[in-house]
């Protein structure tokens, strides 16, 4: 009984990696996903990982599991119907959401409303009120709430959500309804907001309860069926499951709360790549993650992701504790195109999909993609590893001639063009996370991944200046290696809003304290052993009646040895880093949070045994000519699976591997670590201003 | 502006991938701006509601991206003293800048822009101020005859010299406000704001070169121009069109305002021209238009409604020629008063999407709520601190062709309501209701949104001011919509009495318990309503946002009867002949006759003239405005 297995189920693959807690036996397979019910390609990998290493599922201590089914849930619009009770006066809470419409000035013409997780018709009104303070304002009308569920249940909703005004300060009467639906429809679920998200801001909260009670059927089924099929193998141990700010969950907390896993996919990416780099010595990165239709990157600071306080998801902001990863709608599928009207070179958001995909696939796509234009440039040779699949360079340049003919460049330029434009829409995206929150990405470390990071990574580094740029083996995914070493989180917060100077040190260390005993009583709960046991404490903080809080990290001796200015002094630290400057105005608390940290044991990666020398001509498998600034330089062609530890390789130059390309650029090279990572490098120290 | 070199812009071509990179980092730049205010700002206006606007602009003025027409080139003509690097220059006087901000709430900040010891341009960000002093809370006396009754005007001064604040300035100025620290943190703030282009632009110059970047900034306004010129030639008729509505008071019991709009073109150039508008106001609902500003919301309007996908510049300003009396509500000699300008600035996008509407009639939109309404509550609490509140409301967006007007949400974009939450935790007032009322949008194949109702119950006494309008006129609709329904406010007192608010109002006394019922007008409904679906009638009726009384009388829809429906609606149709272009509801003349029986206020009456504000006949505004632009067109550009 001592190993681990990591699965995460993709759009295209799930992945999986059994590793041995002790040893260092490491094992991988890869199956195609079955999106009708994923648990289907699970238990495939399952069986399949199990034969190949021989393990039995008896010997399975923990398996850790990424999965999509509540985001796609969201995108798709496939969710349950959702009954939502509010407080008298606001039924229309979802309906009126902030208000807000899409800038420019007249950007109300064409916006589009998306339809909220609760509709106005399944929405109740109940008779009650408390105020700001968390006083009874008018007593609930407990059988004018109980007819009220009846005829919601009755109407045929599949899923309840109950969010009333000021819950945040006292939420004696939302768990009052809870107990009532409880009491005469034990099995139907129900979300309460205080317990989802117990802040202020009434649209925030109701929104994010209603998420939880959308995605709530469709995660519970699929864990059911998850758990039987695991159940069918042999499997015994434990299942827990990838939340979005990459800590794990138990299968039961997962079923009442998904909606805090409702970004797990991109959060096993972050959690992946700071497993490798932290590894090769990197503890400050940028991860760069370009799949076909998006690419996600995100910041990660001493070897820990970012965390955000709340999620973009299709239309919704979801506050939910979140990786702060930035998306842009731009990958490999990405169609370029020249507005007749303007003639400026666009690339995206319209995306060539996997059907019929680029012009170079051969499946009767004629749009010109950032795909064709690494094939016409020559960053993608012609035939890709393991002979699977021939490119059609024909098909790509006629594409892309089109963009030429537009702009009035050659074929060549044009394709150099499309790269250059999405490579500054990365770097846009990389400059979001880091410079724009003051931080220098010159100190960071760039970890490329998905299936065209990799073949980006060196020119988008360039712009940046993020070097090394880090390619770890099988970058294609790196989801299941982040399912494998994530913690066990859970937070435990509560809305305490008060000026730094009418709050008493005290009563902020005992609620703390409070918050800490129930993050402690979680990890017992979810049977972590003592010594992995440690409970983080944070308090968000902002300039008295500002509208956005950052989270202040602190310890409770901290505090207690220094008093409240203590927070003060941190949070003006923070303020000035992200935004340059501190105010002479009063700090205010608005929530402190206790976190729960139940930390696993990283597995052990090999370290690559031969050690080779810096000739890497072994591994060289074809030549060809790669377009760079006008010239066509004699560029080598790598295999990375015959590539070895110490071998040194002279941009530029491709490498190519089962389920990406790396590019390395003129005037770079690369290297091969102990790990097998490819790291790229300037050749000569380049420090650009970003 | 005196002895500063300004930088030339180049004469070379920029290869078009480069273009299209600078023109993205300068949009992000833009969104960069934004997004630094809100998270440093502190009044609620700008930090949750998000009143404000940034732009960058080239070394003359013109804006290159953002949100608003410049100013720049205008308001620094006369500036005094040289400017430097590192120098914030703070104006909020609508009369110091040719009307670049319209009201003296909102503080425009320029921060220039210098490169190797050339100006290279301008970022620019002005914001709302909860409070700019003098006689009332908020700054916008309902009131007020001149602008000296509103508050206190700064011309462009500097704030900052050299980087190193001018604190002596700065001090002065928030020492007549009632906030000074959440003036000085949105001031601040939008000083980071207007600071973090200026990184960004030079970031750009060092990348590409500053001859680059400057002819990039051409290039950009050069593409702009181009294609506004196609959508003139496309959607400007040659022959003259016109279109009036309504603004329907000035506070003082004087109205309504007639404003009035002809557009016709000649060439590719087009021609807009205000003769016809009712002379200034007494009251402050005067909008001190700048050319520019409206150049930008003809360009605006143009491009979203017939091709939202261009990046909109100064670029076109040449190719609009815009006609505004002096003397007329919309340029107002000095020193009317300008407070309230929201409706006449909300009501020119009503007239100019009537005017355009007339040559392309299934591309524009009908009447919205039609103003920017405002609640204020401020007075002292038991503790004896001093409470203050401002909100911006909201209402219908009228029916468009892409679909329905949304219920109950902001025509300004990117405005947010304040989380009740909020409300109730830093406000003594306790919100009962917070919902869009049922049937106040206009019926239409695509329904106009409803106006918002919102219940204040205040929990200390103090005094309340109002702005709203649309009490008296209606949103109207287009093609066979319906108009909306009209605004009101009413107070009911603890003591059980009610009384009908005026649209505009201030020092309203109200005690602890009385409640303020605010409503919001709805939008103007967009074609016939006897067309729309059955089965979104009754979806309508099922949300409650429709009655079943007005899904039969309007709709012709018996809900749950198909063939009751369809013999209903083939008499309706019968009955009722072809559809009018426009739905403006009755005759004024009939408004304002049944004015006191349906609203219990009294009508408003025709103003007397201002013996000291004389209007330009509009032949004199054309005459003079073709002068113009003769003389620029002679001049080397």
């Amino acid at each position: 009984m001592a190993y681990r297995l990591g699965v995460d189920v993709g759009g295209t693959f799930t992945d999986l990696m059994l590793a041995h807690d002790k040893t260092e036996e490491v094992f991988r397979v890869k199956t195609p996903s079955t999106p009708a019910d994923p648990s289907e390609g699970v238990l495939i990998g399952v069986r399949r990982i199990l034969k190949e290493s021989g393990v039995s599922a008896a010997e399975l201590d923990y398996v850790m599991h990424g999965t999509t089914v509540a985001t796609n849930a969201v995108l798709e619009a496939k969710g349950a119907r959702v009954g939502l009770i509010t407080t008298k006066g606001f039924g229309q809470i979802l309906h009126l959401a902030r208000s807000q419409t899409p800038g420019p000035l007249a950007g109300w013409m064409i916006m589009i409303k998306p339809d909220p997780p609760a509709a106005l018709e399944d929405t109740r009104e109940a008779d009650e009120r408390m105020d700001a303070k968390g006083n009874v304002v008018d007593a609930l009308n407990e059988k004018q709430v109980q007819a009220l569920i009846e005829d919601l249940i009755e109407s045929g909703v599949e899923s309840l959500t109950v969010s009333l005004i000021n819950s945040y300060a006292n939420p004696a009467h939302e768990r009052r309804i809870k107990e009532l639906l409880t009491e005469s429809h034990p099995d139907f679920p129900v979300t309460i907001s205080s317990d989802v998200l117990p802040e202020f801001r009434e649209y925030e909260r109701t929104l994010t309860a209603c998420m939880n009670s959308y995605v709530r059927p469709k995660v519970a089924g699929y864990i059911k069926n998850l758990e039987s099929s695991l159940e069918d193998l042999g499997v015994s141990c434990p299942v827990n499951i990838l939340r979005s700010d990459a800590g794990l969950m138990s299968l039961s907390l997962t079923q009442e709360k998904p909606v805090y896993g409702i970004l797990s996919g991109p959060a096993g990416g972050v959690a992946g790549a700071i497993a490798v780099a932290t590894r090769a010595g990197f503890d400050d990165i940028l991860t760069f993650d370009m799949g076909g239709t998006s690419t996600d990157v995100a910041l990660c600071e001493n070897g820990r992701p970012t965390i955000a306080r709340e999620t973009e998801l299709g239309h919704f902001r979801v506050k939910v504790p979140s990786v702060n990863v930035h998306s842009v709608g731009a990958g490999g599928g990405s169609i370029a195109h020249v507005p007749e009207i303007t003639k400026a070179l666009r690339v995206g958001p319209e995306s060539a999909g996997a059907d019929p995909g680029p012009a170079c696939y051969g499946k009767g796509g004629d749009a010109p993609t950032v795909t064709d234009a690494n094939v016409v440039v020559g960053h993608l040779p012609p035939s890709l590893i393991g002979g699977e699949m021939q490119l059609d360079v024909e098909a790509a340049k006629t594409a892309v001639a089109k963009i030429g003919e537009a702009l009035g460049l050659d074929v060549h330029q044009a394709a150099q063009g499309i790269l250059d434009i999405v490579n500054e829409n990365m770097a846009g995206a990389l400059r979001l996370v880091s410079v724009q929150k003051g931080y220098d990405p010159r100190d960071f470390a760039l970890i490329a991944f998905g299936g065209a990071g990799p073949m980006h990574a060196n020119a988008v580094a360039a712009i940046m200046g993020s070097f090394p740029v880090l390619v770890p083996p099988g970058p294609g995914l790196l989801c299941a290696e982040g399912d494998l070493v994530a913690d066990f989180r859970e937070e435990f917060a509560q809305t305490y809003i008060r000026t730094i100077d009418r709050a008493e040190a005290e009563e902020v260390v005992s609620t703390l304290r409070a918050l800490g005993e129930d993050a402690r009583g979680w990890l017992e709960r979810e049977g972590i052993a003592a010594d992995r046991q440690s409970v983080d404490y944070s308090v968000d903080m902002r300039y008295y009646r500002q509208g956005y809080e950052i989270p202040v990290t602190v310890s409770i001796e901290d505090l207690e040895k220094n008093g409240l200015e203590l927070l003060a002094e941190r949070f003006n630290e923070i303020h000035e880093q992200y935004y340059g400057y501190r105010m002479p105005a009063e700090c205010e608390m608005v929530n402190l949070r206790a976190v729960g940290v139940g930390r696993v044991a990283h597995p052990q990666r090999p370290e690559a045994e031969q050690i080779g020398d810096a000739d890497a001509s072994a591994a060289i498998i074809d030549e060809h000519k790669v377009y760079f600034e006008g010239d066509w330089l004699p560029t080598q062609i790598y295999d990375r699976a015959k590539l070895q530890t110490g071998n040194k390789i002279e941009g530029p130059a491709v490498i190519a591997e089962y389920d990406s390309t790396t590019v390395v650029l003129d005037g770079y090279s690369a290297e091969v670590d102990q790990y097998l990572n490819i790291l790229i490098n300037p050749n000569r120290p380049n420090r650009p201003n970003s | 502006m005196k002895d500063v070199k300004i930088a030339q812009i180049p004469d070379i071509e920029v290869d078009p991938v480069t273009l299209d990179i600078i023109e993205g980092a300068l949009k992000n730049a833009r969104h960069e701006m934004d997004a630094v205010l809100f998270r440093t700002a502190m009044s609620p206006v700008i930090r949750e509601q998000h009143d404000e606007f940034p732009m960058i602009t080239d070394p003359l003025g013109r804006m290159v991206v953002g949100q608003f027409g410049s100013y720049i080139s205008e308001m620094m003509e006369t500036y005094p003293e040289p400017v430097e690097p590192g120098d914030v220059i703070l104006t909020n006087d609508p009369y110091k800048c040719g009307g670049a901000i319209s009201h003296v709430n909102d503080w425009l900040v320029l921060v220039p822009i210098f490169f190797e010891e050339e100006l290279i341009g301008w970022s620019s960000m002005f914001g709302h101020m909860m409070d700019m002093g003098g006689p009332l809370p908020g700054s916008l006396p309902t009131g007020a005859k001149t602008i000296y009754g509103e508050a206190m005007r700064i011309p462009p001064v500097k704030i900052f010299r050299k980087g190193e604040p001018v604190n002596d300035v700065i001090n002065m100025i928030l020492n007549n406000v009632r906030l000074p620290d959440m003036n000085r943190a949105d001031l601040m703030g939008i000083v980071a704001g207007c600071r973090t282009a200026e990184k960004r632009v030079h970031e750009i110059c060092e990348r590409f070169g500053k001859s680059t970047y400057l002819a990039t900034c051409k290039a950009l306004l050069d593409r702009t121009y181009k294609a506004m010129a196609q959508l003139i030639l496309q959607n400007i008729p040659e022959e003259p069109q016109s279109f009036e509505d309504w603004v329907d008071d000035d506070g003082l019991g004087h109205g309504p305002y007639k404003m009035k709009l002809t557009i016709w073109r000649e060439g590719n150039h087009a021609f807009f021209d205000w003769s016809g508008t009712d002379p200034q106001a007494m009251g402050p609902i005067n909008f001190y238009l700048n050319e520019g500003m409206f150049k930008m919301f003809i360009g605006i309007y143009l491009i979203m409604v017939f091709d939202p996908q261009i990046l909109f510049n100064d670029g076109f300003y040449p190719l609009l020629h815009v006609i505004i009396p002096d003397g007329s509500l919309l340029h107002p000699k000095f020193p009317a008063a300008l407070g309230c300008r929201t409706h006449a600035l909300t009501r020119l996008f009503d007239v100019l999407g009537g005017t355009l509407a007339r040559k392309s009639p299934e591309h524009t939109t009908a009447a919205g709520y039609g103003t920017s309404p405002y609640m204020l509550y401020s007075g002292w609490d038991r503790n004896g601190d001093f409470y203050y509140l401002m909100e911006i409301s909201y209402g219908g967006i009228p029916g468009r062709p892409i679909g329905d007007g949304m219920d109950g949400h902001s025509w300004w974009p990117l405005f947010e309501n304040i989380p009740t939450e909020y409300l109730e935790a830093y406000y003594p007032v306790r919100i009962d209701s917070y919902t869009t009322i049922t049937d106040s949008g206009g019926a239409g194949f695509h329904r106009g949104g409803n106006g918002i109702e919102k219940l204040y119950v205040f929990l200390e006494p103090g005094e309340i001011s109002i702005h709203d309008d649309r009490w008296l006129t209606y949103p109207w609709g287009i093609l066979g919509g319906l108009p909306g329904k009209r605004s009101e406010k009413i107070l009911r007192r603890i003591d059980g009495t009610e009384e009908r608010l005026p649209s505009k109002c201030d020092e309203v006394r109200v005690q602890a318990g009385d409640v303020l019922v605010y409503r919001t007008a709805g939008g103007g409904g967009w074609k016939d309503p006897l067309d729309r679906p059955v089965e979104r009638v009754e979806a309508d009726v099922d949300k409650g946002l429709v009655s079943r009384e007005k899904a039969e009388s309007d709709y012709g829809v018996l809900v749950g009867d198909a063939t009751g429906t369809e013999k209903l609606r083939k008499a309706m149709r019968a009955k009722r002949g072809e559809v009018k272009d426009f739905d403006l509801g009755p005759p004024l003349e009939e408004i304002l006759a049944t004015c006191e029986a349906e609203t219990s206020l009294q009508p408003p009456v025709a103003p007397e003239p201002l013996s000291w504000a004389p209007m330009e006949t509009g032949e004199q505004a054309l005459r003079r405005v073709r002068e113009q632009d003769q003389r620029e067109a002679s001049e080397p550009a």
